[in-house]
């Protein structure tokens, strides 16, 4: 029994660690994230930028990987089938957060776009608030895992970090579409907008099935 | 072991069949969420209920053997027979029946048919213990839950550890579920044959040595093994997926407080050590495994915060202890007639 205990207890702790490695990889990207746009909205496309945005490809890159080896795991790993599918779907809901982060920044990297002075501010605090949700979200799902009760909290941050998103982008768009800029660049600064703001909806979204899952489960 | 013993024997095995098929639900949720095979389920179930049958049995047997004296074979028999026969009828019916309802009730009807008076004092103390099967079930839930509730408010484990350890935990739940309910429902199965038996002691190996009583309690709990393994797995997954649709750990405090209710009313030691430390000590009487899950879920329910009893389900418990006993008395004195002036059968 004992040993049975024991090699039960071992493979979750590589599972464990992983899960954990995988939320991590959320803090960075969103860290990373906020640097490179400050730096694009500083200096555009600068070498620092282009190593930021870099950095960014590579965090994505090694969560799909630990993303692929946790589900791997999981399947191997004889948990209760009703956990497993709510894990996986977690995770993978998880993974769509650092991969918009990444296609957002792959968006400045790519398109360059002339962010106007007057909006530079707007474009920082937006940037913020959204890595903010993403933070939320990143502990709101480490509390799912270890500490049921503090879930709620971090999804009540998430929930009003993004309305206050929404609030800030919406500004943002009227005075964009109020001004007597050229349709082209008023809808690619839209484009960029939405892109930022959605970061924030998806972690509202993962939080929303999150606490679900949490209900499910509080004893 | 004769012919003739094995004919009588058979429909008391057939009792043991049936309630190994119908009442052997302790599993049901782990194998519903497809935590453990349904053989392994069986295979735990089925060595746990014999060694609960032949360590603990006699307690609870004692108690039906005061309420009858039952010395012929063929009364033994038809006592076993009527209830098997009232236990089905009435799960047609959707009745929460009791196979101790329904042996006390024929045990009844055979001290009718034979003249004898039933000991009101034992009947009280049999009856008293239906009442509290499933309201033990229902406290012993509350109790449970609240351990839990504090235990995982304190103690902040991983999800997949408290994963792995709920897992354990059921099957150990399982299992002594599984040999509470031999230790308490052998009495139904194989009581009213311990005193018209013939079987002599067995020796096993590693000088285990079975008295008589133990023998029969041995083929009884096969005749529940043979059920559990042969016909319960439809009922292991509509109880796992639908009546029990329980999270796991709730499952686990269900379980745990039904095995506790089927123990407490059969462990002979426990009932020495209670009255050891001058404290009441509970009847041995052989109680309800379903009725004291369905107290353990309403337990569970209230403890959760729900308000409403469900009286229908409550209604129906106590239809059974009502309607129950006496089919089984009417059907074992009618059928104990037959046997005796048509088959010219010695019933008492």
């Amino acid at each position: 029994m004992f040993h049975i205990h024991l090699s039960l207890f071992s493979k979750t702790k590589a599972l464990e660690s992983d899960i954990d490695r995988f939320h991590d990889k959320l803090i960075d990207a969103s860290m990373v994230f906020t640097q490179a746009v400050k730096i694009y909205l500083k200096e555009g496309r600068s070498t620092d930028f282009k190593k930021h945005s870099k950095q960014i490809k590579l965090i994505e890159h090694n969560a799909d990987e630990l993303r692929r080896n946790i589900e791997n795991n999981l399947y191997g790993y004889n948990l209760i089938p009703d956990l497993r599918a709510d894990v996986l779907e977690l995770v993978e809901n998880f993974d769509k957060v650092i991969n918009k982060i990444d296609e957002v920044t792959y968006m400045f990297y790519a398109e360059c776009p002339q962010i106007p002075d007057e909006y530079r501010a707007y474009f920082n605090e937006l940037v913020g608030l959204s890595a903010d949700a993403a933070e939320n979200m990143c502990k709101a799902s480490r509390s799912f895992f270890r500490d049921l009760s503090a879930v709620r909290d971090y999804s009540q941050k998430v929930y009003s970090i993004e309305h206050e998103s929404d609030i800030c982008s919406r500004k943002m768009l009227e005075n964009i579409f109020a001004s007597d800029r050229p349709l082209a660049e008023k809808l690619q600064l839209r484009q960029f907008i939405d892109g930022i703001a959605e970061i924030a909806d998806q972690a509202e979204d993962f939080i929303d099935q999150l606490l679900i899952f949490t209900i499910k489960r509080d004893i | 072991m004769d012919l003739t013993f094995l004919i009588y024997l058979s429909s008391g095995l057939f009792l043991g069949w049936s309630l190994g098929a119908s009442e052997a639900s302790n599993f049901g949720t782990a194998v519903a969420t497809k935590m453990i095979k349904f053989r392994t389920a069986a295979i735990i179930s089925s060595v746990c209920v014999i060694l609960g049958a032949v360590i603990e049995g006699s307690g609870a047997t004692k108690t039906l053997d005061s309420l009858g004296d039952i010395t012929s074979l063929a009364g033994a028999f038809m006592i076993a027979l009527s209830a098997a026969m009232t236990t089905a009828w009435m799960v047609k019916l959707s009745i929460p029946v009791s196979t101790s309802q329904a042996i006390v009730g024929a045990i009844i009807g055979w001290n009718f048919f034979a003249g004898r008076n039933t000991d009101l004092t034992i009947l009280s103390e049999i009856i008293s213990a239906w009442f509290l099967g499933p309201i033990f079930g229902g406290i012993f839930a509350i109790l449970l839950y609240a351990l839990l509730k504090i235990t995982f408010t304190h103690w902040k484990l991983h999800i997949l550890r408290k994963d792995s350890l709920t897992r354990i935990a059921l099957i150990f739940a399982g299992a002594f579920g599984m040999y509470a309910l031999g230790a308490n429902n052998i009495a139904n199965v194989m009581g009213v044959f311990v005193k018209s038996s013939p079987l002599d002691q067995l020796k096993l190996p590693l000088g285990i040595i079975l008295n008589h009583e133990q023998v029969l309690f041995l083929l009884g709990g096969i005749a529940i093994s043979v059920g559990i393994c042969t016909y319960s797995h439809k009922v292991i997954e509509t109880i796992g997926n639908t009546i029990m649709k329980l999270s796991p750990l709730m499952a686990w405090v269900v379980v745990m407080a039904h095995g506790i209710v089927l123990f407490i009313f059969s462990s002979t030691e426990l009932r020495d050590l209670l009255i050891s430390w001058h404290l009441p000590a509970l009847p041995l009487v052989p109680v309800s495994a379903t009725q004291a899950i369905i107290g353990s879920v309403i337990g569970l329910g209230l403890a959760k915060g729900g308000r409403d009893l469900n009286w229908n389900v409550i209604g129906k418990i106590v239809i059974s202890f009502v309607l129950t006993p006496i089919t089984s008395a009417l059907v074992c004195y009618i059928s104990l007639f037959f046997l005796q002036n048509v088959f010219q059968q010695v019933v008492y």
